[in-house]
């Protein structure tokens, strides 16, 4: 219970750090998409079921902020945490180059859903412009952050594993 | 089993996505007792963060801008010798312009709107979309529908509006069109964001009719025809105007006035289009 409020915590605050801090550093041109490696690491972690909900609950956060049709970010995080949840058979703490991989596969797919869903039925078709200007750097951003992020969230979850271990034993 | 059942709340999660998206996208507006719940709590968060996030980077800056100043205060002394002299200079040809208009009962054109001031707080991650959230609403008298303005130009719309924010689409988004016009002329045209375009720091223009006298420099405002945009707000200047290979329309770009990579305080206008009544604004909304 407590592990899932200090996630969500987090996840408010990458929320929060990713609208109202990063916009604020001119040299950004792309910014890494925090919430989006915040529901990825968790699914990879604890699984589908986990990754699911918060993923909703990330979804949740930019559908309220975004004016446009509710729904249309949760649709794509629930997803995310599922699909990335099935890996999770596969995790294995100091194992990197997985994560790395989804980090990847997921950018590409949220950007993807992005360019068909709000910029292809509009005719944008210059599909080539949007890759080379606004996914790739983007992508690259999001890698290189989630080399960061995942381990401090292994560290996070390691710790917050321990506490409850060590109460679990102090009850027994 | 366990797989069984992640499957189940897959299914309803999606179901009940698909269900918000169709409902949110045929009744605007629906959600909007929940963005403003939420707003009362995320964005006191947001304006703090903000707050700390620009006090930082500010002080971080302040140095680099010290070293700067000294040549700058020179520049601008000179600055301001200058534009006295063209002060004065503009005083007498104003006179020249009222007395005129006063002839022609123009002088209710090009009116002054009454703005307040607020700060942009968040803006929309990722490069896909131009939207950005101030920390002004309903409480303060915004409006869905909205005009904002910053350095001298138009910036965008409200688009959508909690009781202490409001969210603001830029002209330079990929969705925004306006409806515009050459001050020279008055010929309309439509001012389009393109997010092709924006890079190079231009919007496109489209729409001028084949006789249309649109050229290159020519100031470019917000029509009086538009039904969202009051008119005569400044847009930007109008650059290489090609008649299109059908022969109909010309099409160009256009330079903004406003500087929309370092957003931090805008003007929002207090005066709606639809003739100042929110309400009727609203029923026209929902109507459609």
């Amino acid at each position: 219970m407590k592990r899932i409020l200090i996630n969500l915590a987090l996840m408010i605050l990458a929320f929060t750090i990713q609208t109202c801090i990063f916009p604020l550093i001119p040299f950004f041109s792309a910014s890494p998409n925090l919430l989006l490696i915040m529901t990825f690491s968790l699914g990879f972690i604890y699984g589908k079921d986990s990754g699911m909900l918060y993923g909703f609950f990330a979804g949740i956060l930019l559908d309220l902020f975004g004016g446009g049709s509710f729904g249309f970010y949760s649709l794509l995080f629930i997803y995310i945490g599922y699909l990335n949840g099935i890996f999770a058979q596969y995790y294995y703490e100091d194992y990197i180059t997985l994560p790395m991989v989804l980090a990847i596969g997921n950018e590409l797919t949220y950007n993807l859903y992005i360019y068909i869903f709000q910029f292809l039925i509009r005719k944008r078709l210059d599909f080539l412009y949007y890759l080379e200007n606004i996914i790739i750097p983007e992508i690259i951003f999001t890698v290189v952050t989630t080399l960061l992020i995942y381990r401090l969230f292994l560290f996070v979850s390691r710790k917050l594993e321990e506490m409850e271990q060590r109460r679990d034993t102090n009850l027994v | 089993m366990e797989t069984k059942r992640s499957r189940y709340i897959l299914l309803g999660l999606t179901l009940l996505c698909v269900f918000l998206i169709g409902v949110s996208s045929l009744r605007e507006g629906i959600m909007d007792p929940l963005r403003t719940g939420v707003g009362y709590l995320l964005v006191p968060i947001q304006s703090g963060v903000n707050a700390v996030g620009a006090g930082i980077y500010k002080d971080l800056t302040d140095y680099g801008k010290l070293k700067t100043a000294l040549s700058e205060k020179e520049e601008l002394e000179r600055r301001v010798g200058e534009l006295i002299e063209e002060n004065n200079r503009l005083q007498a040809g104003q006179q020249e312009l009222n007395r005129l208009r006063e002839l022609y009962q123009l002088d209710q054109e090009y009116m002054q709107y009454e703005t307040i001031g607020a700060r942009v707080i968040a803006k929309d991650s990722g490069d896909w979309f131009q939207v950005f959230r101030i920390n002004k609403g309903s409480e303060d008298g915004v409006q869905v529908d909205s005009n904002v303005i910053a350095g001298g130009g138009l910036i965008g719309i409200v688009t959508d509006v909690g009781a202490n924010y409001a969210t603001v689409r830029s002209i330079i988004d990929d969705l925004s069109r306006v409806s515009a016009m050459g001050l020279r002329t008055g010929d309309k045209c439509i001012v389009a964001g393109d997010l092709t375009l924006y890079r190079d720091g231009r919007l496109s223009i489209t729409n001028i009719t084949k006789d249309g006298d649109i050229q290159d420099g020519d100031q470019i405002v917000t029509s009086n025809i538009s039904s969202k945009f009051l008119p005569g707000i400044l847009i930007g200047y109008a650059a290489d105007v090609t008649i299109d290979s059908e022969r109909l329309t010309k099409s160009g770009y256009l330079i903004p006035v406003a500087d929309f990579d370092d957003l931090q305080e805008v003007l929002v206008i207090m005066e709606t289009k639809e003739t100042g009544d929110s309400q009727l604004g609203a029923l026209e909304r929902s109507g459609n």
